[in-house]
């Protein structure tokens, strides 16, 4: 029952905005809907901790301790992003009809989002990543110039695509499993029925599902939308869809690799690996050459996400520990950098590297959160990201695949170089001729501060149950 | 069945074919101009034109060899040739029924439109290079479906000789609807538009030169070689319906013994079938426009991916 | 009705034959009007597969999809897109194309083959009933991502993804006729959002371009000009 709250909740948000005249409250109904939704994410979580899941419908809706990881993780950034939107928006000046369509589109879009971790069953959450996408689109085209409109036009062709070849995948994985005389179709019951099924069957739903939900992570080849959309976007939802959406992507993959690793002939290891691969480095190369703060931050995603497939290709416990703590830290650490970004955008109108200077004289708080984000996601120490990029290392070492280290540590080196030398000209140095220099609103200072504490403490000290949760979570997504 | 019975009854099919080719082009012109609200010329007009034309004078240009006064034979001869492979009227096979194949019958008929266009280059006239030139694109493109056509009909037959080819769509009767079967009907149906020149091909009724795609070629010819080149055109169209009906639509209503009740009655129900088929053309004419000639392309290549469709799913037959 | 049984495979394989064909329209159709009436039929193919599958054993789960098909996809989409996609666009008759029209269907030939193969080997793999539904539903597959990328204009990208969804359930009716509840939800419920969403985002392109060739859209790029 608790999960249903959580997840719906938002859902008043969305309905507040129907009602006539109510774009005046509805950044706050929204915000506090989804805060509360996120204070009782901690309490699911909490549970998860002590007792391994919460259980709505048995064999359709229940959470286990890597889903309210995931849950966790989508319900703080969406709650951050809800109360960012207050500053972010506000500062805008769009129309009315267009704020209530934002907020309801919003909240909606949050909702799918939790529903990807809730549900169990794959037909299920296919639907709401169909629903993410669907949700998402609007929210990208807000701004609605030419330049947002095509990043949201190529985001849903791609990504729907995608979703029409995962749908085949499913439905494939149902047949493999049906046709082996199993009957529990959920992630659980899959890999209990992995040993009977029809290898070819599940080969192709390997193939079909990693293409359909690959094109939707952003992996190489299939990333081109992503650095369009997810700079186009508004800054929070920038947040939500670099920060969350695409690893409750991939965390739909992790969950049945299982699966696909318990049937050697899937070879699902090696494509992991070589998909993985393939995005880091495209991204890191990317990185040095882009020339926009967002756009960089995209680039960083489709990386982080390369070096979270390129982890689970290992397959070793540690490595999948390292795997499920990117995915949460990752999507805290992002979603500060895109705060950060969106005050750039705020501060000094534009994110172009060409055009900001000097930032930290003329705004140094924002200046300083976007150095600690820039730092952090791009994986110095001591900040929560070089942990996990450095346990996926040592896992790969520790199974004797040394290249794949030594190719994680070369260009997550060189993303780090990019970023840092992009960032730093873009902090200090003399500040433009032109530039004209707006105080952040107060709300947008607040997340932005609010935000980058876990960021730093993440990275020191884990919450006891949290580790908990961590440890029950990759042991579930790795083979005994 | 004796020899003299089997060839007899080739003959009577030959003598349907001839006859009663003149007497469908005239229904075509009818209904064409029927469908507008017109009246149209009689049906019995192409006999009327047979003879006049036969009647005059053979003219040629100057510049003509005698490949432009053999051709007209040819047109005219390689019709009844094909008629004497196919089942026009009976079911069971006949005295030419093994001599020649589907594929070999789409090589005579293209032998008389080689000579007809070779012809019409020789008379010297520019509308007439310019048609060739127009058919033989027409003809280029409307052979590698003929061929798929062929393909799949052997996939699913085995064989492609038309006697045999024909029963196999109603045996069992469920075949009928098998989708090899509907697919080559389509793909068929969009060869016999291309290459009686019709519309959305072309244009059978245009009297605008630059136009035209198959009439500029026979703009020099005259009298009784002329007659020679309507007439074969004609029988040619025959011998394309009687395909489609009697070899790939169904073999229904053809006389399984050679008594002449049963020939009879074959010969009026193969002519309500033609008829029919007939009224079918005349309603796709009715309702499209022509194609942009470079256009035609297009319009044979989906012929060809509908008889590629169907090669294929000959294949995978359930 | 004896003879019903020994027709039904043969009517649904060529309801399957007919539906392959009609994803070959959609790469060949210029005008936008016309590629509209090509997805409404492939749709009442679609649902009069579930129909003819659903009937012989009688399964109400597929009879309940072919209903649902029936009522979104050819009378709900065809409104939603008549409705908020402006009107003009319907009326343009040579749209613009990545490929010419001969290349493309030479590439769908292409594609379709290699459907053909892939759908082979998986019913090989697992013995099927109604195997031409999981041949032709990979072969329209690829060839509705053909639609996708040789299209320049927003309605016939977007009916590309409709195609390819009607080809993932073709053969998904055949391999799960009773996949719980999926279908259903999915046809009705995500279908018409997609066709609401996606007419919006073309009104607002139009708006804002004058246009809805939304594929001649390039300027987000690594190197601006």
């Amino acid at each position: 029952m608790i999960l249903f709250v959580a997840v719906l909740l938002p859902v008043i948000g969305a309905a507040w905005c129907a009602l006539p005249r109510s774009h005046a409250a509805a950044p706050y109904v929204n915000a506090a809907a989804v805060s509360t939704s996120f204070l009782l994410t901690l309490w699911i979580a909490a549970h998860t901790a002590a007792t391994g899941h919460v259980v709505a419908i048995a064999g359709w809706v229940s959470v286990d301790a890597f889903a309210a990881i995931l849950m966790l993780g989508i319900a703080a950034v969406a709650c951050s992003a809800s109360i960012y939107s207050i500053g972010y928006i506000g500062h805008l000046h769009a129309p009315p009809r267009r704020v209530r369509a934002y907020y309801a589109n919003l909240a909606l879009f949050i909702v799918s989002m939790l529903a990807i971790s809730v549900c169990v069953e794959p037909g299920l959450v296919w639907i709401a990543v169909e629903l993410t996408t669907l949700l998402s689109v609007l929210l990208v085209s807000f701004v609605d110039t030419r330049e947002a409109l095509e990043a949201a036009w190529k985001y849903m062709v791609i990504t729907l695509l995608g979703a029409t070849v995962a749908v085949l995948g499913v439905l494939v994985l149902f047949w493999s499993q049906h046709v082996a005389g199993g009957t529990s179709f959920t992630y659980a019951g899959l890999a209990a029925d992995a040993h009977r099924m029809n290898p070819i069957l599940v080969a192709a739903a390997f193939a079909l599902l990693l293409i359909g939900f690959g094109a939707k992570i952003g992996l190489f080849p299939m990333h081109t939308w992503l650095p369009d959309a997810h700079s186009q976007a508004p800054a929070p939802v920038c947040a939500m869809l670099s920060g969350v959406e695409t690893s409750a992507i991939l965390y739909v993959l992790l969950r049945l690799m299982p699966l696909f690793r318990a049937i050697p002939s899937v070879h699902a290891s090696t494509w992991f690996a070589i998909f993985g691969t393939a995005s880091l480095v495209a991204a890191a190369l990317l990185i040095v050459q882009t020339h926009d703060l967002k756009r960089l931050f995209a680039f960083s995603t489709v990386e982080h996400m390369g070096v979270i497939v390129l982890g689970a290709s290992i397959g070793t416990l540690s490595g999948n520990l390292a795997v499920v703590w990117q995915i949460l830290v990752h999507g805290l650490t992002k979603s500060l950098c895109f705060y950060a970004a969106g005050a750039v955008a705020l501060v000094a109108g534009t994110t172009e590297f060409a055009k900001v200077r000097g930032l930290q004289r003329h705004a140094p708080l924002v200046g300083t959160i976007l150095l600690v984000g820039s730092l952090a996601i791009a994986g110095a120490p001591p900040f929560a990201v070089f942990l996990s990029e450095l346990a996926i290392a040592l896992a790969a070492i520790s199974v004797g695949q040394v290249w794949l280290a030594a190719v994680l540590l070369a260009f997550v080196g060189i993303a780090f170089a990019g970023t840092i030398a992009k960032v730093a000209g873009m902090m200090l140095g003399r500040e433009n001729e032109g530039l004209h220099v707006h105080p952040a609103p107060g709300v947008v200072r607040g997340v932005l501060v609010a935000c980058a504490i876990p960021v730093l403490i993440l990275g020191l000290w884990i919450p006891a149950g949290l580790g908990n949760l961590f440890t029950q979570a990759a042991a579930q997504v790795t083979l005994p | 069945m004796t020899i003299a019975q089997s060839l007899g009854l080739n003959i009577l099919q030959l003598v349907f074919v001839v006859l009663l080719a003149p007497v469908f082009s005239g229904i075509v012109a009818r209904w064409r101009e029927n469908v507008q609200f017109k009246r149209g010329p009689s049906i019995w007009q192409p006999y009327r034109d047979l003879r006049k034309l036969l009647s005059k004078e053979d003219r040629y240009s100057e510049s003509a060899t005698w490949v432009a006064r053999f051709a007209p034979y040819a047109v005219c001869l390689s019709p009844m040739l094909v008629t004497l492979l196919i089942p026009v009227l009976t079911s069971f096979p006949l005295f030419g029924a093994f001599a020649g194949d589907m594929l070999a019958a789409g090589f005579i008929l293209a032998i008389g439109s080689f000579f007809l266009t070779v012809a019409a280059v020789d008379t010297g006239i520019p509308y007439g290079a310019m048609g060739a030139s127009r058919t033989r694109m027409v003809g280029f493109l409307a052979e590698p479906v003929l061929i798929v056509i062929l393909f799949a009909v052997s996939f699913v037959a085995n064989s492609t000789i038309p006697y045999i080819v024909q029963q196999q769509w109603v045996q069992p009767p469920a075949h009928f609807f098998s989708p090899a079967h509907v697919l080559v009907l389509v793909a068929f149906l969009m060869l016999i538009i291309a290459e009686t020149g019709r519309l959305p091909v072309d244009n059978p009724s245009g009297h605008f030169e630059l136009a035209m795609v198959d009439e500029s070629k026979v703009l020099d010819f005259s009298g009784p070689s002329y007659a020679l080149v309507k007439w074969g055109s004609s029988m040619k169209s025959v011998v394309l319906y009687v395909i489609f009906v009697n070899v790939l639509l169904a073999p229904w209503g053809l006389a399984g013994t050679p008594n002449a009740l049963a020939l009879g009655e074959a010969i009026a129900v193969v002519f309500v079938k033609i008829l029919v088929l007939l009224a079918l053309l005349i309603a796709v004419e009715a309702s499209l426009a022509k194609l942009r000639l470079f256009r035609i392309a297009e319009y044979l290549g989906a012929a060809f991916v509908v008889a590629v469709t169907a090669m294929i799913a000959a294949v995978l037959a359930p | 009705m004896s003879n019903y049984h020994a027709f039904e495979p043969e009517i649904n394989a060529l309801i399957c034959g007919f539906f392959v064909l009609s994803a070959f329209g959609m790469v060949v159709i210029r005008q936008i009007g016309a590629c509209l009436t090509v997805f409404i039929v492939q749709s009442l193919l679609l649902a009069a597969s579930a129909f003819v599958l659903g009937a012989e054993p009688l399964s109400w789960h597929l009879i309940a999809v072919g209903c649902v098909t029936l009522l979104s996809k050819p009378i709900l989409i065809p409104y939603v897109l008549r409705r908020l996609v402006p009107r003009e666009i319907y009326t343009v008759r040579e749209i613009s194309q990545a490929l010419d029209v001969p290349t493309s269907l030479l590439v769908a030939l292409g594609l379709a083959l290699i459907g053909f193969a892939l759908g082979t080997r998986l019913v090989g793999a697992a013995p099927l009933l109604a195997k031409q539904n999981v041949i032709v539903g990979f072969a329209s597959l690829l060839i509705g991502a053909l639609v996708l990328a040789v299209r320049r204009e927003a309605v016939p990208q977007m009916l590309g993804i409709l195609a390819m969804e009607n080809a993932a359930f073709l053969a998904g009716i055949a391999i799960a006729p009773d996949f719980p509840l999926i279908a259903e939800l999915a046809i009705a419920f995500d279908v018409p959002l997609l066709a609401f969403i996606v007419s919006i985002l073309t009104r607002a392109v139009y708006r804002r371009v004058g246009s809805t060739a939304v594929g001649e859209l390039a300027a987000l790029r690594e190197h601006p000009q």
